[in-house]
Formats: C-alpha cells, sequence, structure tokens
C-alpha cells in the first residue's frame, strides 16, 4: 500500500500559485502571508506516516438463502492493530440489489485495539446466485491530501436467492398418475376415498363398502368401489431460448416464480416434481418428492437465465427418467422463439399429457418503454395478436392456458377447466 | 451537510471580506465577490472542488483589487485569515465529495474537526513565524532599491510554486 494524492493538492497549489502572482503584481504582504497556510497544509500532507495493512476485516451475511425481495444483513468488523484517522470501506454490490436499510458505504475512525461494527440490510430483486463483491479499503490522510486503497477479499460470500412463492391450493390436475399413495384421484379403483363404481358383492369385500340404497333397490347386495389416490410426476419445462422484459420483471423471471409457485404446490401433495430448462443450456432436474427436491428445483430456478444458441435442442435425447412417459409437462414459455413450441408438440405427439402455461410477453414489453397513446395502442394490437396465436394453437390441439403475468398464475389456471378423472380408464 | 454548510459559510467570508477593505462601496468590488460567492457557493453545495477552488481563486483576486485600490496599511491578521480559510474552504468541499451518500459514524466529524482545528493553529503560527520573518528582512534589507526586492520576491514565489509542484509530484513515501 502506497499513499496516492488527491486532487485536493492541485486545488491548494491553485490557490498557492494564485496568492502569490498576485502578491508579487500589488506587492502586497497579505497575499504572500495568505499563502502560508496554504504551503504549510501541503507540507504537512506530504509527511503522514506510510500505510500498513495492519488491520483485521470480517464480513458476515445473516442468511444464505433470501426470497426475492427479502433482506439479508451485511455486518462487517473492523479491528485496527495501530491508530487511523480516517478509514473508508466501500461494498459494491451487484444489479438488482440495493440498501434496504444502512448505506453501503461508511467512514469511521478506528483507536489501536478498537473494533468498529458496521452494518446495512441489502435486498434483492430478482432471483440469482449473490455474490457480494471484495470490499473496498481506502485510508485517507487526515487532511484528505493523500489516499491509500486496498481490496479485502471474503470467502463464502454467496447468498441464493429464490424466486418468489405464491400458494397455489389447487394446481392442474394430471391426467395420468404413478404407483405411489398421493392426493390425485386415480382412474383405477381399489382403495380410496372418492367414490366410484358399483358392482355386485363378492367374497372378500367390506361390509363397510356395502351400498344399502343400491342393495334395497336391486334386491342384491351392492358394493361402492372406490378410486385410488395415487401421486403423479410433473415436469416443467421451461423456455429459457429468448426473454422480454426490465431485470427482475421480465417475462423469463414470471414464468420461473410460476414454475416454482407449481413446484411448491406439487411437493405438497406429495408428488414428484422435476424441470427441464429448455434454452442454450439444457438443464435438468429429475423428478423427485421432498424438501431435498425443493431446494434443488429452486437452485435451478434461480440460475435459469437465457443463453443465446443456434442449436435446437431435441427433447428425445432427454431420458426416461427425467422425462417419464405418464408425466405431466407443465411448459412455461412466452413463445418468442418457435424452438421451444416445436419442442411442446413433439411431446404432444409423443403422447405426453402437456399443459402450456404461454406467459404474456407483452406486459414485460411494455414495461421497457414510456407510455404513451402509441405504445398502449402497440401493445394492445401485440396483445391481441398474442391471442390469435394462442386460439390458432388451441385450435391444433395443444392445451394452453394464457397468463398475462400480471393477475396470479391461480386465476389464470382456474379459467382453464380439465374434467374429472373418473370417467378416463387407466 | 455540515461540510457543505461549512464551507458555503467559508466562502461567503472569502468574497465579503475584501469588501470591508475599501472605504466606499465599488461596484467592480461588488460584481466580483458576487461572481466569487456564486462560483464558490455552487462548488460547496455540489460538494465540487474544482468548482470550489475557482471561487477560491476569484475570491483571492478580489482581495488583491482591493488592497491594490484602497491601499491600506499592512494587515497580516486578515491576510493569515483569508490563507486559513483557503485552505478550509477546498479541504471541507473534498470531505463532502467523497463522504456524499456514505454512512459517517459519529467520531468521524470530530476527529475532522479535531485535525482541521489543528491545522488552522500551525497554518497561523506559521503565518505569524514569517510575518516576523518578513519584518527582520525588511529591517536588514532597509535601503535596497525596490526593483531588486520585487525581481527577488517575484523568484522567490516561482521557486515557491515550483516546489510545491514537484513536492505534490514527486514519488511517495511507502
Amino acid at each position: 500500500m502506497s499513499w496516492r494524492p488527491t486532487a485536493l493538492n492541485l486545488s491548494l497549489v491553485t490557490l498557492v500559485g494564485w496568492a502569490l502572482f498576485l502578491g508579487v503584481l500589488t506587492g502586497r504582504a497579505e497575499l504572500m502571508i495568505a499563502a502560508v497556510p496554504l504551503v504549510v497544509v501541503l507540507t504537512a500532507g506530504r509527511r503522514a506516516k506510510a500505510p500498513t495493512a495492519s488491520w483485521q476485516i470480517s464480513r458476515q451475511l445473516s442468511a444464505d438463502r433470501l426470497i426475492e425481495g427479502e433482506r439479508v444483513t451485511v455486518t462487517v468488523t473492523f479491528q485496527g492493530r495501530e491508530p487511523l484517522t480516517l478509514v473508508e470501506l466501500f461494498q459494491p454490490l451487484p444489479p438488482q440489489v440495493w440498501t434496504a436499510r444502512g448505506r453501503h458505504h461508511a467512514f469511521f475512525t478506528v483507536g489501536p485495539g478498537e473494533l468498529v461494527r458496521w452494518t446495512f440490510e441489502i435486498a434483492c430483486a430478482g432471483r440469482q446466485r449473490l455474490r457480494l463483491a471484495d470490499l473496498h479499503v481506502r485510508l485517507w490522510e487526515p487532511l484528505g491530501l493523500a489516499s491509500a486503497e486496498t481490496r479485502h477479499h471474503e470467502a463464502l460470500s454467496e447468498v441464493a436467492v429464490y424466486p418468489h412463492v405464491t400458494p397455489f391450493p389447487r394446481p392442474p390436475r394430471p391426467l395420468r398418475t404413478q404407483t405411489f399413495v398421493g392426493n390425485h384421484v386415480s382412474p383405477a379403483q381399489g382403495e380410496g376415498l372418492e367414490p366410484g363404481d358399483i358392482r355386485p358383492f363378492a367374497p372378500g369385500d367390506q361390509i363397510r363398502h356395502v351400498n344399502w340404497r343400491a342393495t334395497l333397490r336391486l334386491g342384491v347386495l351392492h358394493v361402492t368401489r372406490h378410486h385410488q389416490e395415487r401421486n403423479a410426476d410433473v415436469v416443467l419445462l421451461l423456455d429459457t431460448l429468448a426473454d422480454i422484459g426490465p431485470a427482475g420483471a421480465s417475462a423469463l423471471d414470471r414464468a420461473v416464480r410460476g414454475a416454482a409457485s407449481l413446484a411448491a404446490a406439487y411437493l405438497a401433495r406429495r408428488d414428484r416434481v422435476g424441470l427441464i430448462e429448455y434454452g442454450g443450456i439444457l438443464r435438468q432436474v429429475r423428478p423427485g418428492a421432498g424438501r431435498t427436491q425443493w431446494e434443488r428445483l429452486l437452485d435451478t430456478l434461480a440460475r435459469a437465465s437465457v443463453v443465446f444458441t443456434y442449436v435446437t435442442r431435441d427433447l428425445e435425447m432427454i431420458p426416461p427418467r427425467v422425462l417419464p412417459p405418464q408425466a405431466l409437462i407443465l411448459a412455461l414459455s412466452p413463445l418468442l422463439d418457435g424452438r421451444f413450441l416445436k419442442a411442446a408438440r413433439d411431446l404432444v405427439a409423443r403422447g405426453f399429457d402437456v399443459v402450456l402455461i404461454a406467459v404474456s410477453p407483452v406486459a414485460a414489453g411494455r414495461a421497457l418503454v414510456a407510455g404513451g397513446p402509441v405504445t398502449d395502442l402497440a401493445a394492445r394490437l401485440w396483445a391481441i395478436e398474442h391471442r390469435d396465436y394462442l386460439d390458432a394453437l388451441r385450435r391444433e390441439g395443444l392445451t394452453v392456458v394464457d397468463w398475462d403475468s400480471i393477475e396470479p398464475l391461480e386465476a389464470a389456471l382456474a379459467r382453464w377447466h380439465r374434467p374429472r378423472l373418473r370417467g378416463v380408464r387407466a | 451537510m455540515t461540510a457543505r454548510l461549512t464551507a458555503l459559510a467559508l466562502m461567503a467570508m472569502l468574497a465579503g471580506l475584501p469588501l470591508t477593505v475599501v472605504p466606499a462601496p465599488s461596484l467592480y468590488l461588488g460584481a466580483l465577490a458576487t461572481l466569487a460567492l456564486v462560483v464558490g457557493g455552487a462548488g460547496a453545495l455540489a460538494a465540487s472542488v474544482p468548482l470550489a477552488t475557482g471561487g477560491g481563486a476569484l475570491a483571492l483576486i478580489e482581495y488583491a483589487l482591493a488592497l491594490a485600490v484602497a491601499r491600506p496599511g499592512p494587515d497580516l491578521v486578515t491576510g493569515t485569515a483569508v490563507g486559513l480559510a483557503l485552505v478550509l474552504l477546498p479541504a471541507s468541499v473534498h470531505f463532502a465529495s467523497r463522504t456524499r451518500g456514505a454512512a459517517l459514524l459519529p467520531p468521524v466529524l470530530r476527529s475532522q474537526t479535531r485535525h482541521w482545528l489543528a491545522l488552522v493553529a500551525l497554518g497561523a503560527l506559521a503565518a505569524a513565524v514569517v510575518a516576523v520573518g518578513g519584518e527582520a528582512l525588511a529591517f536588514a534589507l532597509r535601503g535596497t532599491a525596490l526593483p531588486v526586492v520585487v525581481a527577488a520576491s517575484a523568484l522567490g514565489a516561482l521557486t515557491a510554486a515550483a516546489g510545491l509542484i514537484a513536492l505534490v509530484t514527486s514519488p511517495h513515501h511507502d
């Protein structure tokens, strides 16, 4: 570390020059005398003791996982071994991160052995793997004539900012179920709560299953059968081929929030949930259940981003353990890139139960430009065109849910009605 | 904000002091004082060191003009006060500019004020020493031709300015 002169030196030298010049020009001693304190200060500033990095810094974060909009407290402790007149600490913040309380830039004075604690809170607007940059440390000569700067690197200063999750009491019902016990009414009949067919009594049937109304009417013992309650495999297919909108509120951000909400809802119902990020990088998470799977999904969703590519990924290459044959596929896309639609059509053609959740790019796109009558008109025309496009897809036989990404996803899905499974034979 | 208000007060003092030197109000000095106050005040409020320096330089020109017009007797106390104000003006503006938007933990202002006061005392002492030394030199050089004194002082001023520039731009002690 070494001292570097600041702009203040130039300022003082300029004033000294003016004072001496005017003093000589006018022959007045007052002007010469006025230059003396300036010269004294400049000389004193050059005699400052050489700076040494004789301190200890540590930076701690109050959490390593956050939900969008939540806050994390950053605590920096600084302990100097020798007195430091003026210490400046600056914590650069990455995009979409702001200080919610306090400042990320501080000045303080440290006595010998004194411990200074500086805290501030930061909030994150969008999902990300938040890595705080190195802390900038600057020492100031007492008069501000020189400064010395260094950086402090702190390991393990990463925070995972997960997408915001909205409660989703009734997620879309899958057409097909799996073999494990769950909360979905299966077309297969057996043990369960949901009443199914009525058939004549057979040896081995339990008395509590006897349907007395049918027995009295028909004169022969009849029992009520029940639908089994089974779990389902759900695969979230996220389009990361293209995106539109401001950071933190883009179509992809909204789709990710929707995907996280759906994943939380299905996992709460003991279903297995997987994820495929369909974009420049094909990231996959095998379907699974439980808390670990939830964190795995959130980690993947937090990293989801557009990586440009000319390559069209083929979903046939995805192994069945990632894309189980009887899975419900919820495809979330702003439909800005035709390759995603082609992939969804291929899945439908292969017999998958695909629900395409079309995240409207209009609201996200509109947030990028200033409002005005022309913008409003363009947005309305775009919205009409988008709806027309979705209608065309429906006519093709695709199951499409139009989500304007402003209203809750649950409201958009509530408008879409899927028939009960009772009539469907396994 | 405290540093900026201090700088504004110093600028007002620097611009107003020369007006007390002249016996009668002068239009030119008034205009120059206003200009210095506007430039320096803007520098103080915007925490801009170049603007504050410009305001200080204008105030110095105004002071020199007032001394040249009024030709009062030597007043080294006022000269020292102007010099000290010229030190504190850019220093406070510079402090304001670097601490803008930052959290200032309580002892910082106390510590800075202590350093500035020490500096003022040192500057005043140095000015007094130079004034006494100047008197002694004037006594020793009594009878010397004026052109020689002017040439010597010009050379001294030039050497002082060059020395300062060399001092500031020289390699730093590590």
